[in-house]
């Protein structure tokens, strides 16, 4: 293949040399981390012809994970297997570990970044779900400040986020949960490593001393337009103790959002009963410690 | 642009386009063939090397993001210890068939081995995992690598 056709490539030293050329272009700016996604859609059209690459993958300041108060903060330039590994992440986020550690094959985890899997918003991106039932939030470099965004509010549909150009993600920040927090992660390819995903599972729950649920979450990835939960799915279990019944309830209830949200597809008469199915095995094994 | 490296343990200034992928920097540009391209979309690991210690599949790595980074190929391994084992080991147990995927599987099991030095089967499969090979059925590459282990083992305890 030929370059990555663009018209300039520009790997700034320093977040400060960063701010700087940033503060003095108005061209397009196409950041890239790992480069992963992007060498790709370079393969199949030259989209970056007119615009400055900036490479932010070695920026020292954007690499890491580390603890803030009650929070994780993610740098854009941690890998999938930076964040899989992360001990901070396994003990507050542990459902994110699991989401990371399903991404493409080892090779591909160790140089794609997670907030690249964020901004390229793709519709199969594994780690989505997991970071809507955490309810990320981005860090948000604009005109030189930092703004934060709802990451829902960052991935607009398939393929396309609603950032501006120039806008760059230096950080996700997601609270901690505490450490008796169960969860789960359930991703179903077509084969075991390098699968593209078809539908993930990403669920968080946790009981109180009496066994009532005081906190829930669960959604599905790869099957909405953009990542997404439920109130009124989550609010079956909440202050409840999970039951068969409740369990099953959960699984219909969000199984029925995909017709209802991401209209009939073809592959609706697949993902409704196998997200049913599905979330039936998660949350019993997780729950009621049954295999269904 | 002038990118500096460190190439197979030596020090080297390479000029050449920052948005080349770095497999054809190394292969057009540093004439290093033994890094192979199959799928060039990140799924078959023939164009596998090393960066600062991980293996990455070097179709989706472009040439700029190595300045200041250390990079092995199967070249370099070839001329460590480690790399002269594994070596050993795939030729005595079947694991080179058309040899295609080989020296991508050398430089996983390279990373792997370098970082763990016990590891489990389950821990040898999953570092494969992003490395495809047509013509062994995958058993023989990692009994070689479980053999591998063994000889580094006894080696280091000598
Ligand atoms: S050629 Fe790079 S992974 Fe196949
Ligand atoms: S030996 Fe032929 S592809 Fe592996």
């Amino acid at each position: 293949m030929n370059n990555v056709k663009c018209k300039k490539y520009f790997r700034p030293e320093t977040l400060l040399e960063l701010k700087d050329f940033l503060k003095n272009t108005s061209e397009n700016v196409s950041y890239i981390a790992g480069g992963t996604d992007l060498i790709l859609h370079a393969r199949e059209k030259d989209i970056y012809e007119n615009n400055i690459i900036v490479d932010i993958f070695n920026l020292k300041e954007l690499k890491g994970i580390k603890e803030e108060g009650d929070k994780i903060v993610i740098g854009a330039g941690a890998t999938h297997t930076d964040v899989e590994q992360s001990d901070i992440v396994n003990k507050y986020a542990k459902v994110l570990a699991l989401a990371c550690r399903s991404v493409g094959s080892v090779l591909i985890r160790n140089h794609s970044t997670l907030c690249g899997n964020i901004c390229n918003a793709s519709p199969a991106g594994d780690s989505l779900s997991s970071l809507a039932v955490l309810g990320a939030k981005l860090r948000v470099l604009r005109d030189d400040k930092i703004i934060e965004l709802d990451f829902f509010d960052v991935i607009d549909k398939p393929e396309v986020n609603k950032l501006q150009n120039k806008d760059l993600v230096v950080e996700i920040v997601i609270n901690k949960l505490d450490e008796n927090v169960k969860c789960d992660f359930f991703k179903l390819g077509r084969r075991k490593a390098l699968a593209i995903s078809r539908m993930t599972i990403s669920t968080i729950c946790k009981t109180d001393e009496s066994g009532n649920v005081v906190l829930f979450n669960i959604t599905c990835g790869a099957t909405f337009p953009k990542p997404m939960t439920f109130e009124d799915v989550n609010n079956i279990l909440i202050g409840k103790k999970p039951s068969k019944e409740l369990i099953d309830e959960v699984a219909k209830k969000l199984s029925d959002k995909i017709p209802e949200i991401a209209g009939i597809r073809k592959s609706t008469a697949y993902k409704q009963p196998v997200c049913e199915k599905m979330v039936k095995r998660v949350l019993s094994k997780m729950l009621l410690n049954e295999e269904v | 642009m002038k990118i500096d490296f460190t190439l197979n343990n030596k020090h080297i200034t390479l000029d050449t386009e920052p948005t080349k992928r770095l497999v054809d920097a190394i292969r057009d540009d540093l004439s290093l063939t033994g890094t192979k391209i199959g799928c060039e979309v990140g799924e078959c690991g023939a164009c596998t090397v090393v960066i600062d210690g991980e293996a990455v599949t070097s179709c989706l790595v472009l040439v700029g993001q190595v300045q200041g980074k250390n990079v092995l190929t199967i070249e370099g391994l070839s001329e460590l210890e480690i790399g002269r084992i594994l070596q050993k080991c795939f030729v005595e147990n079947g694991a080179v068939q058309c040899g295609f995927c080989t020296p991508g599987m050398l430089m996983s099991a390279y990373a792997l081995l370098n970082k763990n030095q016990n590891p489990s089967k389950e821990e040898i499969k999953e570092a494969m995992s992003g490395n495809l090979c047509r013509c062994t059925g995958y058993v023989p590459i990692l009994n070689s690598i479980e053999k591998a282990k063994d000889e580094l083992k006894t080696l280091s305890k000598k």
